[in-house]
């Protein structure tokens, strides 16, 4: 691993005709660092994740995913990339195991890590099923154990909690605290602002293709003009969210909510 | 990551396609009912040789092959645009192309080569194994018109984007291919002066992949005088029928349109 951020956006933006579904984004990740997108729908969270996946071509600005420009060095900027994809990215008609086999081989790795790690986290039963004769919360944990699948330097999950149980919810979470563990940058999206909370050293508040805000809870809360005791309460998270949404990102002067006791 | 991955990928899923059963065993079907029909016509029972069935042949591979191709390849080039877990993975986006097409060509060529095979195997039985050669070249330029066929239509699923425009496309290329082309070769002979249309049959000829497999197919089996007016211009033109040009016009049409289709999915949001 280099010094160099996991994730770097300078001004990007991406329009749609008249819409601009991104405007001049501005956001770096920096190695073992995890940064969570927040917004409401069409916030542009989706549309930033797949521009650094290379599914789609901004419109303005850079993007580079350790270094690696992902416009001109698109291969080398993959090459230790795991992406999530909200829409499930392969044919329904794939089999499990065929697929856990090229990740390997795109990875480097034996042939039957796939196998083993879809193994290890109790999926080995389902190596021979196709992906649509599988539960979604099934498909989408073999598709985050393939995505997280060897040495990953930079992760990107849009909304991987998507149609999991509780247990699955907590595979993502372990997914995303591993590759922290393992100095990855991980910028993930989601709806789900307890995780988002709990995981992320730094929360992106888009609204309309932009960040409105960025930083730590505590800097966030700050920004929204909200209190609380840490103590004896978890973060107001969701009221920190509406305000700053409702705001547009202006930091909130007077008045001081106090939040629980 | 190679190509050689991505393939292996594709042919996994190519081969457990029923899609390719379907296809071996009609033209097994297809090829002995083609061998039995041909002297039934004349109150006779029999399984006729290699060199009838093959001419015989000629025509449903000529409108069997590219529709199928061309249908397969509409589908899975615009599926390409729903491949984003794999198109982040180390590779190029043509390898996507090129990959599906390696294994669609490979899956339906062993469906080909197993549905001709079997039939085969009957007429050398009950007819003996004279012209057999004639029967494997008609294979052979089946083969050449799938690979054709394959690229064509990845090329179409690719610019049509979605599933249904795709097919549309492809179905419409088939018939301009399979007909259309034929049509406007009347056109051009009613039209332009006796002797001046020798050039334009011949670029009609060698642009229609279909027309070059059917005027390659006739030379093969020695009656490409009924190769029609296209055949005949190049004929006049080359003083042969022209194996090498519309061998290569064939290979050209697998080459140009997977580049192609590679460029414009390069080129486009997934």
């Amino acid at each position: 691993m280099t010094h160099l951020p996991g994730i770097k956006l300078v001004g990007v933006g991406k329009t749609y005709g008249d819409h601009a579904a991104l405007s001049s984004l501005d956001l770096t990740v920096a190695r073992g660092e995890v940064v969570a997108l927040v917004g409401p729908n069409g916030a542009g969270k989706s549309t930033t994740l797949r521009i650094l996946a290379g599914a789609i071509q901004p419109t303005s600005g850079m993007a580079w995913i350790a270094g690696h420009d992902v416009l001109l060095e698109p291969l080398a900027a993959r090459e230790h990339l795991g992406y999530l994809p909200q829409r499930l990215g392969v044919p329904l008609t794939t089999v499990v195991g065929d697929l856990a086999a090229l990740l390997s081989r795109a990875r480097g790795l034996p042939v039957d890590a796939g196998a083993r790690a879809l193994a290890e986290a109790h999926l080995g039963n389902r190596l021979g099923a196709t992906l649509g004769e599988i539960s979604g919360g099934q498909r989408q944990r073999v598709m985050l154990v393939l995505a997280t699948l060897g040495a990953v330097e930079v992760l990107l999950l849009d909304e991987p909690g998507i149609s999991l149980d509780t247990d699955g919810a907590e595979e993502v979470r372990d997914a995303i605290a591993a590759a922290r563990f393992d100095g990855a940058s991980v910028l993930f999206a989601s709806h789900h602002l307890s995780d988002v909370a709990r995981l992320a050293d730094r929360i992106a508040v888009m609204v309309e293709g932009q960040i409105v805000a960025c930083g730590s809870v505590e800097e966030l809360a700050r920004r929204a003009g909200v209190r609380w005791d840490e103590r004896i309460a978890e973060p107001p998270v969701e009221q920190i969210y509406r305000i700053l949404i409702q705001g547009g990102g202006r930091p909130v002067t007077a008045p001081i909510r106090l939040v629980s006791a | 990551m190679t190509l050689t991955a991505m393939i292996r990928f594709e042919w996994a899923a190519a081969r457990r396609g029923r899609v390719v059963l379907f296809f071996a065993a009609g033209f097994a079907l297809a090829s002995v009912g083609v061998a039995l029909a041909g002297l039934a016509a004349g109150g006779v029972i029999a399984v006729q040789g290699f060199a009838r069935t093959s001419v015989s042949l000629l025509q449903l591979v000529l409108w069997t092959v590219p529709l199928l191709a061309l249908l397969l390849g509409a589908i899975h080039g615009a599926e390409c645009y729903e491949l984003e877990f794999l198109a982040a993975l180390p590779m190029r986006r043509s390898d996507l192309i090129v990959s599906r097409w390696a294994a669609w060509s490979l899956a339906l060529g062993m469906a080909l080569v197993g549905g001709f095979g079997a039939a085969g195997m009957v007429i050398a039985i009950f007819a003996g194994a004279a012209d057999a050669l004639q029967y494997l070249a008609l294979v052979g330029i089946a083969l050449l018109l799938l690979s054709a066929g394959l690229a064509i239509g990845l090329w179409i699923g690719v610019a049509g984007r979605t599933r249904a425009r795709s097919i549309g496309m492809a179905v419409v290329v088939w018939f301009v291919l399979a007909v259309g082309a034929d049509l406007t070769a009347i056109v051009v002979l009613a039209v332009l002066p006796a002797g001046g249309a020798t050039w334009n049959l011949a670029a009609l000829l060698l642009a229609n992949p279909v027309d070059s497999a059917r005027a390659l197919g006739l030379g093969v089996f020695s009656a490409d005088v009924l190769a029609g007016p296209t055949g005949a211009s190049l004929r006049h033109l080359l003083g042969g029928w022209g194996a090498i040009p519309l061998g290569v016009s064939l290979i050209a049409w697998t080459a140009g349109p997977l580049r192609m289709a590679s460029k414009h999915l390069q080129s486009k949001d997934l």
